[in-house]
C-alpha cells in the first residue's frame, strides 16, 4: 500500500452533487510533522538498529509510523498508530526464518524449493488480507480502529485474475484490475463498525488510461519527428523522453489519487483530493534534487515535505458531527502477514 | 497538578475535555475529571499507575495514556506527562529515547557514526561476509545461485560453429593448465550467438565464444583470458556478487525501508554499489590471470594484448563511436562512455562493471615492474 494514505482511513467522497438537508462542512487534512524533527528520529533509528544489528528495527518501525499517525489530523484530531514493536519483532523474525528456510531449501533441493513456492502463491491472498487487516487494525481516529475483512477469494480474483485478464485482453481490461484492487481494499474496510464505500466505475479508471496513452503519443510523435528530421537534436531526445515520462507518471499519480478519494465515502459522509500535477511535480522534483546532494540524509524531511503537501489537497465533506461512530468488537491479528509481505516482497 | 486534555471512553469516536488530576499522595495515582461538577454526567474516573499505559514520547505529537477497556486520554502537554512519569513510574528517565532524539551533539554524532559504520558495512562487512558464505557453501548450491549453462543454452546461445579441429587444437592448449586447476572443476564449453567475449559460470563451466576464439591471433593471448575466468572461478566471484547485492538491497531496506515516498532513489547506491563490487572482482581476477601467466612463463603482454585487441573489436563494431572510449566486458555485455577529458578517474570509472583497458594495460606495465620483467 501506499504510504502517503494512512491506512484505507481517509475516506474521500463524492457525493457532494447530492443535495442533502444537512450542509456538509469541508473538514480539512493537515500534517503537522516537521522536517528536522523527523530527521532525529529517523537518524536515531538508524543508529540504533545498525548497533543492535537490527533487532531494533522493529522499534524503529513503530516510531517511524506513530510519527506520522500522530501528525496526521482530520478536523484537529490525531490518527494513531497502535502496534507494539514486539509484535512487528515476531512477525519480523518468522518472516526471514521462513525465507531463509526457502532459499536454502530451493538451493538444496530445487522440487521441493519450486513445491513451496507454489504454496506460496498460494498463501500469498491469505497473507495479503492479514497484513490489509494488521494495518487497518492499527491504526486509530479519535480512539476508535479501523478494520479490514477480505475473502480469501476476492483476494485471490484481485491479485491474480483481474491482472492477468488485464493482460491477456493486452490491457484493455487492466482500468478493471486497478478498480477492483481498490474496490477489494476500500469495500473491506471499516471505520469501527461503519463500512467505507466505493463508487468509482470502470470508466473513471479507463479514462485516466486513455488520457496517458493519448497524451504520450501526441508528445512522442513529435519528438520522434523532431529527431528524425534535425539529426543535431537526437542528444536531447532522451532528456524529453524521460521527461514526458515523468510527465505521465505524475498524471497517472494526481488522477489515480484524486479518483480514489473522490470515490470514496464513510456513511454519508465524503472525501475528496484535489492534487495538481504541477503541485506534485514539484515536491518530487525538489526531494529528489535535494535527496540527492545530501547523499541521502534529505530523505525523511522529503516524506515529510510529501505528506504535508497530499494531506494540504484533501477534506473530507462530514455530513454531521464525527462523534457517533462505534467501535468493533475486539478482535487479535498478527503482524505476520505484514512481515511476510516484507520479507517475500508482495505488499500491495 | 492538572493536565488539560480529552477523554474518549473506547465505544465512540466522541471526544470529552476533560482534566487529569495527578495525585501525589493516596490509593491513586491519577484522577480523572469528566465534566464539571453541578453538570449531568460528570464523575471522576480513579486510576493506579499501574493500570496506565503511557506512550512514550515522539517529537511533538499529543501524548496518549490508555486504560481500562480500551479508554483514553489524551493531552498536548508532553512535559506534564514526563513529570507524572516520573513520581510514580520506575523509570526515572523517561522518554530515554526521545531524549536520544533532541539531543543535537548526540544527533550529530549519530550521522557521522552512522555514515562510518554504513561505510564500513559496504565495503568491509558485506565483502568479508559474502567471502566467508561462499566458500561454506557447498559446491551444489553454488551452482544454483548463478546463472546455469542449461539456461543460458536455452536463451542466448546457439551451439558452436568453430570447426571440430579448431576445438581439439584449443581443447589441446588448456588441458594442461585445465588440470592444474582440477579443484575447481572447470569445464571448457564453445557456443555461438554472441559477439567476442567469455564467461566462467558458478557450476565451473568456461564458456568461449566463437568469435573471440576467432579474434585472437596467438593462442597464448586465450590462456590469458581462461586464466582471468579461472580467477572468477577460484574466488567464487559469482557467488560474491549475488551475496553481496542481496545483502546491499537488505542494508538499503533497513535504512530507507519506512520511506517509500521517493522509492526510485534507492535504486541508484545499489546499482552503484554492484557494480563497484564487480569492478573489484575484474581486478582479481586480472591480478590472478597474471600471477598464472607468470607463474607458467607465458609473457604477460599478452594479456594486454587481448584486451587491446577485444577493445578495438567492438570500437569497430560502433562504427562512429569514433570520439567515445569503449570498455571490454568480459563475461558481459558492451558499455560505451564518453571518453574522459583526462586520463585521471572520471564520474564514467564510477558507472562500469569493469576496469577500462586502458587501466588493465597499466595492471599489466605495474605486474611487470613489480616482478622486475622486461
Amino acid at each position: 500500500m501506499n504510504d502517503l494514505s494512512p491506512p484505507v482511513a481517509q475516506p474521500e467522497s463524492q457525493s457532494d452533487d447530492q443535495p442533502s438537508s444537512r450542509p456538509k462542512s469541508p473538514l480539512g487534512f493537515e500534517f503537522r510533522g516537521d522536517g528536522m524533527e523527523y530527521f532525529k528520529i529517523w537518524i536515531v533509528n538508524i543508529l540504533l538498529t545498525i548497533l543492535t544489528l537490527g533487532i531494533y528495527s522493529a522499534w524503529a518501525t513503530v516510531r517511524n509510523n506513530r510519527y506520522f499517525y500522530s501528525n496526521l489530523y482530520l478536523d484537529d484530531n490525531n490518527f494513531r498508530y497502535l502496534a507494539e514493536p514486539i509484535q512487528i519483532l515476531k512477525g519480523r523474525l518468522i518472516a526471514i526464518a521462513a525465507l531463509v528456510l526457502f532459499t536454502i531449501t530451493s538451493q538444496m533441493a530445487p522440487v521441493i524449493g519450486l513445491g513451496l513456492m507454489l504454496l506460496l502463491l498460494v498463501a500469498i491472498p491469505y497473507f495479503v488480507n492479514q497484513s490489509l487487516a494488521f494495518t487497518n487494525r492499527m491504526s486509530a481516529y479519535k480512539n476508535l480502529q479501523f478494520r479490514f475483512k477480505g475473502s480469501y477469494g476476492e483476494a485471490f480474483m484481485v491479485l491474480y485474475v483481474w491482472p492477468f485478464v488485464g493482460i491477456l485482453t493486452l490491457g484493455i481490461l487492466y482500468p478493471l484490475a486497478l478498480l477492483r484492487l481498490n474496490q477489494y481494499m476500500v469495500r473491506n474496510s471499516s471505520y469501527g463498525t461503519t463500512p467505507f464505500t466505493f463508487d468509482a466505475t470502470f470508466g473513471d479508471y479507463g479514462k485516466i488510461f486513455l488520457t496517458m496513452i493519448g497524451a504520450g503519443i501526441v508528445l512522442a510523435i513529435p519528438t520522434w519527428g523532431l529527431v528524425a528530421f534535425v539529426p543535431s537534436l537526437a542528444l536531447i531526445a532522451p532528456v524529453m523522453a524521460a521527461a514526458v515520462y515523468f510527465g505521465l507518471i505524475v498524471f497517472f499519480m494526481v488522477k489515480t489519487t484524486n479518483l480514489f478519494y473522490g470515490s470514496l465515502a464513510l456513511a454519508d459522509h465524503g472525501f475528496d483530493a484535489d492534487l495538481q500535477m504541477g503541485g506534485l511535480a514539484k515536491v518530487i522534483l525538489i526531494n529528489t534534487f535535494l535527496t540527492i546532494i545530501t547523499l541521502g540524509l534529505y530523505l525523511p524531511a522529503a516524506k515529510v515535505r510529501m505528506a504535508k503537501y497530499v494531506c494540504s489537497c484533501m477534506v473530507m465533506h462530514a455530513n454531521g458531527p464525527l462523534d457517533n461512530f462505534v467501535a468493533a468488537e475486539k478482535e487479535n491479528v498478527s503482524a505476520l502477514g505484514d512481515e511476510f509481505g516484507q520479507a517475500f516482497d508482495f505488499a500491495v | 497538578m492538572y493536565i488539560e486534555g480529552d477523554y474518549l471512553d473506547g465505544v465512540t469516536s466522541r471526544r470529552t475535555p476533560v482534566r487529569l488530576e495527578v495525585v501525589y499522595h493516596g490509593e491513586c495515582a491519577v484522577r480523572i475529571h469528566v465534566g464539571q461538577y453541578p453538570d449531568e454526567g460528570h464523575h471522576k474516573i480513579e486510576l493506579k499507575y499501574n493500570e496506565l499505559k503511557i506512550e512514550s514520547r515522539i517529537g511533538n505529537t499529543p501524548r496518549e495514556i490508555a486504560f481500562g477497556d480500551g479508554q483514553l486520554f489524551v493531552t498536548e502537554d508532553n512535559a506534564s506527562v514526563d513529570e507524572l512519569v516520573r513520581l510514580h513510574g520506575s523509570s526515572k528517565s523517561p522518554s530515554f529515547i526521545h531524549k536520544l532524539e533532541s539531543n543535537l551533539p548526540l544527533i550529530f554524532v549519530a550521522v557521522i557514526a552512522s555514515g562510518l559504520m554504513v561505510w564500513a558495512t559496504i565495503f568491509y562487512g558485506i565483502p568479508r561476509s559474502a567471502e566467508y558464505i561462499a566458500y561454506q557453501l557447498p559446491s551444489f548450491a553454488t551452482e544454483e545461485l548463478g546463472g546455469s549453462l542449461a539456461v543460458l543454452d536455452e536463451t542466448l546461445f546457439e551451439p558452436s560453429e568453430l570447426d571440430e579441429t579448431r576445438q581439439a587444437e584449443v581443447r589441446a592448449l588448456f588441458a594442461p593448465y585445465l588440470a592444474a586447476h582440477e579443484n575447481l572443476k572447470p569445464k571448457l564449453e564453445f557456443r555461438s550467438g554472441m559477439k567476442a567475449n567469455a564467461f566462467a559460470l558458478p557450476g565451473g563451466e568456461i564458456v568461449f565464444t566463437d568469435d573471440f576464439v576467432r579474434l585472437a591471433q596467438d593462442d597464448k593471448e586465450l590462456l590469458a583470458v581462461l586464466f582471468h575466468e579461472l580467477g572468477h572461478l577460484k574466488y567464487r566471484h559469482i557467488t560474491r556478487r549475488a551475496l553481496q547485492d542481496s545483502m546491499v538491497t537488505i542494508m538499503v531496506i533497513f535504512i530507507t525501508g519506512d520511506i517509500d515516498t521517493v522509492d526510485f532513489l534507492t535504486g541508484i547506491p545499489t546499482l552503484i554499489l554492484d557494480l563497484s563490487y564487480s569492478r573489484e572482482f575484474e581486478k582479481e581476477a586480472d591480478d590472478f590471470a597474471l600471477e598464472q601467466l607468470h607463474h607458467f612463463d607465458i609473457p604477460v603482454d599478452y594479456f594486454a594484448t587481448i584486451m587491446q585487441r577485444l577493445e578495438n573489436y567492438y570500437v569497430d563494431l560502433e562504427s562512429g563511436a569514433v570520439a567515445q572510449k569503449t570498455t571490454v566486458v568480459l563475461d558481459g555485455e558492451i558499455t560505451t562512455e564518453e571518453a574522459p577529458a583526462d586520463e585521471s578517474k572520471s564520474i564514467g570509472d564510477f558507472l562500469t562493471t569493469h576496469p577500462s583497458t586502458d587501466e588493465r594495460v597499466k595492471l599489466v606495465e605495474e605486474f611487470k615492474r613489480a616482478r622486475g620483467i622486461e
